[in-house]
């Protein structure tokens, strides 16, 4: 069995009366692709906080790279390599697309104060050479003639591919992705589906993908993770998961069913 | 003649130490986001400070009572008045940055200015209460002899370097990664935090520096005038430096200049002017909120982004050859880029 990146062992967390999340277990293994699904309101988009260190869980643990985290900030966990994005785009509107992906590279020498106001040639000269590598990345999302544009411009698709490409542009080791294609259109989920094939397999990314769109997930997952209310309901390939009769209940059932096809 | 050149020197000496404040509170609002409605307390932590650092011990038989009274040399006691005035930015900061999203920490800044204008004038033994300071010792006093006007153009020579060394400061800090961090937090915190960036601490840190360049501009005050009291601190001073950053344009250092110009040198020089109706003492001075408050709405509606909007980002680059030129094979025509296409 191939090593797991990421493992959430009995998290559950309320919000008021809402038990959002509700003794909820899976492990994500390393260089893997797998898609979070389950109905609205499931709990998915509270796992991704929980997992990514925005919320905390009133119980459980988070396990990266078999090192618990669950009391570790969020900016930490990003720190290593953990990286999300999120299920409405939330982009930095008044920066420009390149500025967008620029921010959002670690350890730059100009971070500090001192550096910023000491060594300005140092982070001139790595600006310049973080400038050529986002445009590369911007060029590969079709988003480079849009790189001097207020990103706050943008259509809504741009701004899920910026979404992606700044997401990129920040080197992750895992990353999640909160319903990425969400509202955009049948060629664009083919592109975005690409890219992240593409990352996967290139740079080694190990991704999880909230999703409630089966055939993409079908496409591009190998392994799938079902939630219904707040818990982890069943996992497996998607095949495996169309002969489940609780899955069928849960959330392939009815219209999902017959776009499924089984 | 003299007269002249007296008022021309004090106008340029508004003129720089205005510029200082506006620029500390864009570094904190056009910046980052942080939106302080106490400038002006900062900027009397500054003065005061010097003053009780510079000034010798209180003399008690003259009624007049401060604390410290150091009598230390007038940079000495510069640094100590900027520090003060960082160090209540920390403290201001400790409390509002950590947990409160920004319209609580504009609540709180509101509220520190209440609690130490209020402290500050009631208590007469902190720096003379309601009667303020004065006699306050001024730099170049010794050397500026000869002519009546000589120490006000020293003075103007002496706040505009360090008004040229803060802009210097400001806009490098503007165009550095640190700079552009500052921004991206102003557009969204959540969001850089999870980039693997303290947010908190680059807040803070853009919090802290505009209220040290704000102590400046402070300590500038009190040296060229040589008195401060409450009444030169009222909250209606905080309203003309956030004018004169909205009217000017926020983000934008050129900005900054442009409003103090407009705002703080022209309209509040020009109703200077307007003779007082002595039954109704305090007209005038409100007349010119209204007037300054009418401005703001005006740019505000026609000109949102200030009369020097923030300056799109530009870089040295080489060029690519652009991929998807002409859209993506397979789409239909204009591709998932034409803005349309992809809002469905
Ligand atoms: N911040 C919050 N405050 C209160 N309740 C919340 C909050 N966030 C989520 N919930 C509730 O928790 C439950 C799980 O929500 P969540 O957003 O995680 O679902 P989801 O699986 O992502 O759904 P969707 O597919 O619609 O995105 C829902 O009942 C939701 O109303
Ligand atoms: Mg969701």
């Amino acid at each position: 069995m191939a090593k797991s990146i990421l493992e959430v062992k009995g998290i559950k967390l309320a919000f008021g009366g809402v038990q959002a999340i509700d003794d909820c277990s899976f492990h994500i293994e390393e260089g893997t692709i797998t898609a979070l699904i389950g109905p609205n309101g499931a709990g998915k988009s509270t796992m991704v906080n929980v997992i990514s260190g925005t919320y905390r869980p009133d119980e459980g643990h988070v396990i990266l790279d078999g090192k618990d985290v669950t009391r570790m900030p969020n900016y930490v966990r990003a720190q290593h390599g953990l990286l999300r994005t999120f299920q409405i785009s939330r982009e930095f509107a008044n920066l420009t697309v390149l500025e967008n992906l620029l921010v959002v590279r670690q350890g730059q020498v100009g971070e500090s104060l001192f550096g910023a106001l000491f060594r300005a040639k140092r982070w001139q000269e790595q600006t310049k050479e973080l400038v050529a590598e986002a445009n590369d990345i911007l060029n590969t999302f079709g988003l480079y003639r849009l790189r001097n544009e207020y990103a706050g411009n943008l259509s809504g698709g741009q701004k899920r591919l910026v979404e992606l490409a700044r997401a990129v542009m920040a080197k992750p080791r895992l990353l999640l992705l909160d319903e990425p294609m969400a509202g955009v259109t049948p060629a664009l989920i083919e592109r975005l589906g690409h890219h992240i094939v593409e990352l996967n397999r290139e740079l080694g990314v190990t991704f999880v993908l909230v999703e409630h769109n089966l055939d993409v997930v079908e496409k591009i997952c190998s392994r799938v993770v079902v939630m219904a209310l707040g818990k982890q309901l069943a996992d497996g390939t998607l095949a495996e998961l169309r002969s489940n009769q609780a899955v069928i209940d849960a959330y392939l059932g009815g219209g999902a069913r017959e776009r499924v096809g089984s | 003649m003299t007269l002249i050149l007296g008022y021309v020197a004090t106008l340029l000496v508004t003129f720089f130490t205005y510029n200082i404040f506006v620029i500390g509170l864009n570094i904190q609002f056009g910046y980052a986001g942080i939106l302080n409605f106490t400038v002006i307390t900062f900027m009397a932590f500054g003065a005061y400070f010097y003053a009780v650092f510079v000034m010798p011990h209180a003399d008690n038989s003259s009624q007049v009572f401060y604390i410290l009274g150091l009598h230390w040399p007038w940079p000495l006691a510069m640094l100590a008045g900027i520090v003060a005035s960082g160090a209540l930015g920390y403290l201001v900061g400790l409390i509002a940055l950590k947990r409160l999203r920004s319209d609580y920490l504009a609540i709180v800044t509101l509220a520190t200015g209440t609690l130490v204008y209020g402290l500050f004038g009631n208590n007469n033994k902190l720096f003379d209460g309601w009667s303020g300071l004065f006699n306050v010792n001024q730099p170049f006093q010794s050397v500026a002899t000869n002519h009546p006007n000589e120490f006000s153009w020293i003075f103007v020579v002496f706040s505009g370097v360090i008004m040229l060394v803060v802009w210097l400061f400001a806009n490098r800090l503007y165009a550095s990664p640190l700079g552009r961090s500052m921004r991206a937090i102003r557009e969204d915190q959540d969001v850089v935090d999870s980039f693997g960036k303290n947010s908190f601490k680059v807040r803070m840190l853009a919090m802290v520096i505009g209220s040290v360049i704000v102590g400046i501009g402070g300590v500038l005050t009190i040296q060229y005038i040589g008195a401060l009291s409450p009444a030169g601190w009222t909250t209606g001073e905080t309203f003309v430096v956030w004018a004169a950053l909205l009217v000017g344009g926020r983000a934008n250092n050129l900005g900054a200049i442009v409003g103090s110009l407009l705002v703080a040198v022209i309209f509040n020089e020009a109703t200077r002017y307007i003779p007082q109706v002595p039954s109704h003492p305090n007209l005038i001075p409100n007349l010119r909120n209204v007037i300054i408050g009418g401005l703001v709405i005006l740019s505000i509606w026609f000109r949102p982004q200030g009369v020097v909007p923030e300056k799109k980002a530009s870089f040295l680059e080489v060029p690519l050859v652009d991929k998807y030129a002409q859209g993506f094979p397979g789409e239909e025509p204009g591709g998932t880029l034409s803005p349309a296409a992809s809002e469905a």
